[in-house]
């Protein structure tokens, strides 16, 4: 006589292998509400690996002694020694108000830029489709490329910017723009706007292309101006896509040091020097990981509160 | 059979950070001469450029994703060793068939707890680069104490016609000249006791001294410039001095015309001491599986048509006295002021976290003086309190 075994949802008794077999609980289970758990099980599994654990695993490291090149010291728990000590430290300061500036200022500044590159390749004039491809080009450089490719038109003896501006009289004579602390900061601006400008264009041309002709052709009816068009009808709906764009940049802005590591490492002084350089060198100069995560959650956690706050203000989800 | 011979065969990987055409045509003379007597192991060499070395080694360690051979400078190895990225040459090394071609000091710099951890490919020799033409037309003797030195760069400054008497290195890299002046004027960072601290009079006078170099004597771009600028800055015409090291030579060469537009000195002295560095490029194995086969590549440094080709190419010195002792060297020279240096050159100080002490506090410090941001009373207290916290 064979065992039998009884399902919750059935009165017919089932074979010991109908009750164990895997594909009919799973199609049970697809009848239930925990159905969509499992579908998500896989995809949670995964960011929990490449996202939220090496998230956790910095936090975590922030709170820790850890020193490479100090093995004696140990990895202890240390609770809030870096951010204490960060409190205390001037280079922070300085490198929190140099990373609003460098990142406020790139940021104004590509938009602006961005956005009348965008609009004038909108006209569908002669032309555009090659001028476009050409504006896209400094952002399909890498940083790498385009700091060293700037460190050399910039440069104060053979940089062929000094020279332009020698010969149109509107300098003495050639300048060292990344040894002055009064432009070395503007100077690496320029050199970021100029590179990263055409991302605002890429994604502002393709919110103009979604903006119904109707609504400007309804305007033009009505009397408004191109500045009128523009603040009224072209802005409001690109605001979504303006929001997303600065959020990515600023991202970008706040966390990448490569451009400003070649152009300046920071200097002269700490004049240029900002939060992902100071991480970038308190890990890999100093190899004070420790520190470094402190440093590295700081700009983590005001990333976060930026973005809120900027969704927030532009009333993104209102629409 | 040729299946037998391919299943022999080795692939090594090694880590370098040579830049200049002329450091990479010597490299390729080395890897031809090596290809030649190695037919069974082939070199893949990796270009890390300085100012990332440390980044990526320090990934390829944590990950063990190691290259087979990397080039250690002596002012990393405290670093590397202590993130145990080397492994322990000093059985190879003692049984090495040309240990006595490179004399005991030599390892110094890469040893630790009586323990070998890289052998010398070639030697970077500090000195002195001069525009021999323009120290002629004005009369002006070759300085050999950092006191005519400074005279000498003010004396050869016309700001006016672009021409300055010294390049200074003030951007990236110019830490360890920052810290050879204080050293000259009487404040090592290193003692003989193995204990580190400044002496704050004299690294302030030593600060104060090559702060009126950059404010008299040195262009405008100073704080930012690095090996790059100052190379460009000498081959070009702009400045009458600069200090580097042999492996410069050759570039300079190709641009000026040595004995007769530009010669070589030994660097000066200062009021202390007389500080040029003599360090070597090591060669260390980092990844022990591939160790027979890096040995082989690391001990082939050392033998001298390799190391005069080298030589040859770039300007680096042998680290091997054999090949130092060859005609091609002694009889030029423009190597006279080199092989001078060999006799009273000192390694870099070398302690845990002395580069980026150097880098991240002594240079930014220093640069603070230059666009008149500090003191000098107020970057050597800095640098001070960084050397604590480094140390600590």
């Amino acid at each position: 006589m064979s065992r039998t075994s009884y399902s919750a949802t059935s009165s017919a008794p089932l074979s010991v292998w109908d009750a164990i077999n895997p594909v009919r609980m799973l199609g049970e289970l697809s009848e239930t509400r925990y159905w969509m758990y499992v579908l998500l099980l896989p995809s949670a599994l995964l960011i929990t690996a490449v996202v939220l654990y090496p998230t956790l695993y910095g936090m975590q490291m922030s709170f820790r002694e850890m020193r490479l090149n100090r093995p004696d010291l140990g990895t202890d728990w240390v609770g809030s020694k870096h951010y204490a000590r960060m409190l205390a430290d001037p280079i922070f300061w300085v490198s929190l108000r140099n990373t609003a500036v460098w990142a406020t200022s790139s940021i104004v500044l590509e938009f602006v830029i961005g956005l009348i590159a965008a609009l004038a390749l909108n006209r569908n004039l002669p032309g555009t489709k090659m001028l476009a491809v050409v504006i896209l080009l400094p952002y399909f450089l890498p940083n790498v490329v385009a700091g060293h490719m700037w460190a050399l038109m910039l440069d104060p003896r053979l940089g062929v910017i000094n020279d332009v501006l020698v010969r149109l009289g509107w300098l003495d004579s050639y300048k060292a723009w990344f040894a002055d602390p009064a432009t070395a900061m503007a100077a690496a601006i320029v050199v970021e706007t100029w590179h990263s400008f055409p991302f605002f264009t890429l994604l502002i041309m393709a919110g103009l292309k979604s903006i119904p002709s109707d609504l400007y052709k309804a305007a033009d009816i009505d009397g408004a101006g191109p500045l009128a068009q523009l603040r009224l009808i072209t802005l409001p709906m690109l605001k979504t896509i303006i929001a997303a764009a600065v959020i990515l940049r600023v991202i970008g802005l706040v966390n990448s040091p490569d451009l400003l590591l070649i152009l300046t490492s920071g200097g002269p002084g700490r004049s240029t020097q900002v939060l992902s350089l100071y991480a970038f060198q308190m890990a890999y100069k100093d190899f004070n990981f420790g520190y470094a995560g402190a440093l590295s959650v700081v700009m983590f956690v005001l990333l976060m509160g930026f973005a809120y706050i900027y969704i927030r203000l532009a009333k993104v989800n209102q629409d | 059979m040729p299946q037998a011979a391919f299943a022999q065969s080795k692939s090594i990987n090694y880590w370098h950070t040579f830049t200049s055409q002329s450091e990479q045509a010597g490299l390729d003379e080395v890897m031809k001469l090596f290809a030649a007597a190695h037919p069974d192991i082939s070199v893949t060499p990796e270009n890390i450029p300085n100012p990332e070395f440390m980044a990526k080694i320090t990934a390829a360690v944590v990950a063990n994703t190691r290259p087979s051979v990397t080039m250690v400078s002596s002012e990393r190895f405290r670093d590397l060793l202590a993130m145990g990225a080397l492994s322990d040459m000093t059985d190879r090394i003692q049984s090495w068939e040309r240990r006595a071609d490179f004399a005991d000091q030599r390892f110094d710099s890469i040893t630790a707890d009586g323990k070998i951890y890289g052998v010398p490919g070639f030697a970077f020799v500090d000195w002195m680069y001069y525009r021999k033409d323009w120290f002629e037309e004005a009369g002006i003797a070759v300085p050999t104490t950092l006191a005519e030195m400074y005279d000498a760069a003010v004396k050869l400054t016309d700001a006016g016609a672009n021409r300055y008497g010294f390049g200074l290195r003030g951007g990236p890299g110019g830490q360890y000249t920052i810290l050879n002046i204080m050293e000259a004027f009487g404040s090592p960072v290193l003692h003989e006791d193995g204990s580190t601290g400044l002496d704050r009079d004299k690294a302030i006078e030593g600060i104060k001294y090559f702060a009126d170099m950059a404010k008299n004597a040195a262009p405008p771009s100073a704080p930012n410039d690095g090996f790059r600028q100052i190379i460009e800055g000498f081959q070009t015409g702009q400045t009458a001095m600069i200090s580097h090291h042999t492996g410069s030579y050759q570039d300079i060469a190709s641009k000026l015309k040595p004995g007769v537009e530009f010669g070589t000195m030994a660097i000066p002295a200062g009021p202390a001491k007389r500080v040029a560095r003599l360090a070597y490029a090591y060669n260390s194995i980092t990844k022990p599986e591939d160790a027979d086969a890096a040995w082989e590549w690391i001990k082939f440094w050392g033998e001298p048509d390799a190391a005069v080709a080298f030589l040859e190419k770039t300007g680096y010195f042998p680290a091997s006295t054999t090949a130092a002792q060859d005609e091609r060297i002694g009889g030029n020279p423009m190597y006279a002021a080199a092989s001078e240096t060999l006799g009273f050159g000192i390694p870099q100080p070398s302690f845990p976290g002395a580069a980026g002490w150097a880098e991240s506090t002594v240079l930014p410090a220093f640069q603070r003086v230059l666009i008149g941001e500090a003191t000098p009373e107020q970057a050597v207290d800095e640098m001070i309190a960084g050397l604590a916290e480094a140390t600590s």
